[in-house]
């Protein structure tokens, strides 16, 4: 990992808040998606190529993802963001696989997170049912307000708490070139069979998983004509 | 800014006080408050009733929320008994949810992300991201105005305005488009992160990806592909620690 400049490290933790915020809260204009993170954060850490590889591996885990109701699921933005921040200045080949294993923990850590979150949110309600039974508008926009706010430091503190133990640690993360590669084919199989699995579990049987061995067909004739 | 316009930015944050007993229901109430404010003039009583009423438990996909928004709002305007609107309040959740789903988080979103990944790993990178952050953002807040308008139009016939609309017609179609989004993405994402590691490389790789795809799938939500994931990892460093 290199050494950032505070405001760059400030610039990372406003990044991994809007895309915290992005997931569930406000606006879910899809900047959470790892693909946008990632490459935002690569280019915010000076590094846009490394932030796109991270993105792109982590967006094939989040295609596993199916993000509805109450359904529990990992945040893979704020995790994006401070992976994107490992990579950079590395050649992607060894970089990639160690930051998508300390992004996909960072991702269940933010969906845990996202519990407490909604729990909170429950007692809040809670506290200020009488208001609401009142129909009290001020009750109203003051819930709305502090569920926006603790979503926000949710992000926050999750991008920071990541960026800051993944600097700590980087002396101990170093590793050997034949293991970093390693990790990095791992990780680029794992994110395959990831969608792959999401992708044919909602094909289901009907028209849907014939138009995706069509794109699959025609997807290879690409890669191998490229 | 009139009311409409002020619902409608207030149901970017639909979700901002998710939880699990009212689900989207103090937010819904957030974001009804400028639709409901002539009621207040007009009949104060009956604005505060409505009021409780809309933060009342709520659920469905936030994308098509203005639709049951409206539909109530406008209930409340045209003095529709407090239960009917309850029960309406209640019909919309599950139609409302299966139906953005499907076509938002099952359909629209992989589609694109598909199409994104896609043009990214082939060099057209940022254009790649603005273009899919455009088009999604464009067919969500179309979705949304049109949503508002609709609820809002119809009132307590809204179910008849949903079936008349073009969502089920769209949410017959996306789900094979998201297919094809995705089926093309996978192996041209493969080509460009393996292309540098050889054969040797690529075949290990792929055979992650084929025990992957099979265990995930056999111990179902036990062994999702993320734990998989570290697993392996962890598995690979432990062997990398003995020396083997």
């Amino acid at each position: 990992m290199i050494e950032f400049a505070p405001p760059t490290v400030v610039l990372l933790v406003v990044w991994g808040t809007l895309v915290g915020l992005d997931l569930v809260s406000v606006p879910q204009a899809m900047i959470s998606r790892p693909l946008v993170a990632g490459t935002v954060a690569g280019w915010l850490a000076g590094d846009v190529e490394a932030g796109l590889r991270v993105g792109v591996v982590l967006e094939l885990f989040a295609l596993d993802v199916l993000p509805i109701g109450a359904v529990r699921y990992p945040d893979y933005g704020p995790a994006t963001v401070v992976a994107a921040a490992l990579a950079a200045g590395a050649p992607w080949e060894l970089g990639l696989g160690l930051s998508v294993g300390v992004a996909l923990v960072l991702a269940i850590l933010g969906g845990w997170s996202l519990q407490f979150v909604r729990r909170r949110n429950a007692r809040a309600i809670q506290r200020r049912a009488a208001a609401l039974a009142a129909g009290e508008s001020g009750a109203i926009r003051r819930l709305q307000h502090w569920g926006l706010l603790r979503d926000a430091l949710r992000g926050a503190l999750l991008t920071g708490a990541g960026l800051a133990v993944v600097w700590s640690a980087a002396r101990w993360l170093s590793l050997d070139r034949q293991t970093a590669v390693g990790l990095t084919l791992l990780a680029i199989g794992a994110g395959l069979s990831a969608a792959v699995g999401g992708a044919v579990r909602s094909a289901g049987r009907g028209a849907r998983l014939k138009w995706l061995v069509a794109g699959l067909g025609a997807g290879t004739l690409m890669a191998v004509l490229r | 800014m009139t009311g409409r316009w002020r619902a409608l930015l207030r149901l970017l944050a639909v979700q901002g006080t998710w939880n699990y007993e009212r689900m989207l229901g103090v937010s819904m109430g957030y974001a009804a408050e400028p639709l409901l404010e002539d009621l207040k003039t007009v009949d104060p009583v009956r604005h505060g009733e409505a009021v409780v009423r809309s933060t009342e438990f709520f659920n469905c996909n936030p994308n098509l929320a203005g639709l049951a928004l409206g539909a109530m709002a406008r209930a409340e305007y045209e003095a529709v008994p407090g239960e009917q609107i309850a029960r309406l309040r209640t019909a919309l959740c599950s139609p409302l949810g299966a139906l953005g789903d499907e076509l938002f988080w099952a359909g629209l979103v992989p589609a694109l992300v598909g199409l994104a990944l896609v043009a990214a790993v082939l060099g057209a990178g940022w254009w790649a991201i603005v273009g899919f952050i455009a088009l999604y953002n464009l067919v969500r807040f179309g979705t949304a105005l049109w949503a508002l308008r609709t609820g809002f139009d119809a009132g307590m016939r809204v179910g008849s305005a949903i079936s008349a609309s073009w969502i089920p017609w769209a949410v017959a179609r996306i789900g094979p488009l998201a297919g094809a989004g995705v089926g093309l993405a996978i192996p041209v994402v493969a080509g460009w992160y393996l292309r540098g590691f050889g054969w040797a490389g690529a075949l290990g790789a792929l055979a992650v990806t084929g025990v992957g795809a099979a265990v995930t799938r056999w111990f179902g939500p036990s062994l999702t592909s993320v734990r998989f994931t570290l697993l392996a990892m962890g598995l690979l460093l432990l062997f990398r620690w003995a020396g083997l």
